[in-house]
C-alpha cells in the first residue's frame, strides 16, 4: 500500500499510528540507538533532572513518527526531510499517536509538504510530544 | 557552555550499517524489516556527537541536557553494509536567560564520499 501524488489534496490526513510504550521499549531503543542517557533508563537520574520518572527518548518518538510516514508511503525512499520539535516528555505506559496533514503539493517536483505531530493523552488532556513538525516527501 | 565554539568541526567517526543493529533498531521503532529505518541515521550521528558532548572546551553539563529538536535531510536511502562516516560541526551555541542552546549539524557520508543524510540536533542545557 502506498500513496499516489494524484490522489492527494491539501488538508488530507495520514492514517494515524498508535503505539503504547513500555519501559522495555525504552531499554530496547537505548541499546539499538546507542543513546544510554540514564534519563531514559534510571528513575533516580530522571528525578534528579526534574521528571517524575524515566522519559522516552525524543528520538524514539521521532522514530515512531517516521514509521507512521513509511507505512503511509510504503517504504523509506520518498522521505526527504523530517523535523521534530520535542515539546512534551513521554512516560512509559503512555500511548503515542503519530499523524500528519498535507500542507502543500508541488506537481512540478511531485513534492508533498506535511505538518506532522505526535500526541499523548495524559489526565484527559492531549499533550503534543512533537508539535508542528514538518516533513517533505517526493513521490515517484 | 562556551559560546565561542560556533563553527568548530570534529574528527569524522566511522560506523558500519550492521544488519543485526538494523533489525534491533527496526524492532525498537516499530518498523517492519526489509529496509533501514530512516531514523537509523541517529546511530552514526550519535557516534559523532559523543565527541562534542565530551569536549572540555565546550563545557556542556550533560546531566542538564534535553533534546529539543531534531531534523534529518535524506539524500539517499541508508543501506545495510554502508560504511558511513559522520562529520559533526557545531552550528551555534547561544544562551537565552538561564538556558543554553547547542545546535550540531552532522554530515553523514558513504564510502564514495556522497552525502547520505544530514542531521541537525538541538540540545538545551537547562539552568541550575
Amino acid at each position: 500500500m502506498s500513496v499516489r501524488f494524484e490522489d492527494l489534496s491539501v488538508g488530507d490526513e495520514l492514517p494515524p499510528l498508535a503505539r503504547t510504550l513500555t519501559r522495555d521499549d525504552l531499554v530496547r531503543y537505548a541499546e539499538a540507538s546507542g543513546d544510554r542517557n540514564p534519563l531514559h533508563l534510571d528513575d533516580a537520574a530522571a528525578r534528579a533532572a526534574g521528571f517524575p520518572g524515566v522519559i522516552a527518548h525524543g528520538m524514539l518518538t521521532m522514530g515512531h513518527l517516521a514509521t507512521c510516514l513509511t507505512r503511509w508511503l510504503g517504504g523509506p525512499e520518498a522521505l526527504e526531510r523530517l523535523t521534530a520539535p520535542f515539546r512534551a516528555p513521554v512516560f512509559p505506559g503512555e500511548t503515542l499517536v503519530a499523524g500528519g496533514r498535507v500542507r502543500a503539493l508541488d506537481a512540478s517536483t511531485r513534492r508533498v509538504e506535511l505538518e506532522v505531530w505526535v500526541t499523548v493523552e495524559r489526565e484527559g488532556r492531549v499533550e503534543q510530544a512533537i508539535r508542528r513538525g514538518a516533513a517533505v516527501v517526493r513521490l515517484p | 557552555m562556551n559560546e565561542g565554539l560556533g563553527g568548530k568541526r570534529y574528527p569524522e567517526v566511522r560506523v558500519e550499517v550492521d544488519p543485526a543493529r538494523v533489525r534491533a533498531f527496526a524492532h525498537a521503532v516499530g518498523e517492519r524489516e526489509g529496509f533501514v529505518p530512516p531514523t537509523f541515521a541517529t546511530v552514526p550521528e550519535l557516534a559523532g556527537l559523543a565527541q562534542v558532548i565530551a569536549d572540555p572546551e565546550l563545557a556542556l553539563d550533560f546531566s542538564r541536557v534535553v533534546h529539543i529538536e531534531q531534523s534529518y535531510e535524506w539524500r539517499r536511502p541508508l543501506r545495510v553494509g554502508d560504511v558511513l562516516r559522520c562529520r559533526p560541526r557545531i552550528e551555534a551555541v547561544r544562551t537565552r536567560g538561564d538556558t543554553g542552546f547547542l545546535t550540531i549539524v552532522s554530515e553523514i557520508v558513504n564510502a564514495e564520499g556522497e552525502v547520505v543524510v544530514v542531521g541537525r540536533c538541538t540540545l538545551a542545557e537547562r539552568g541550575r
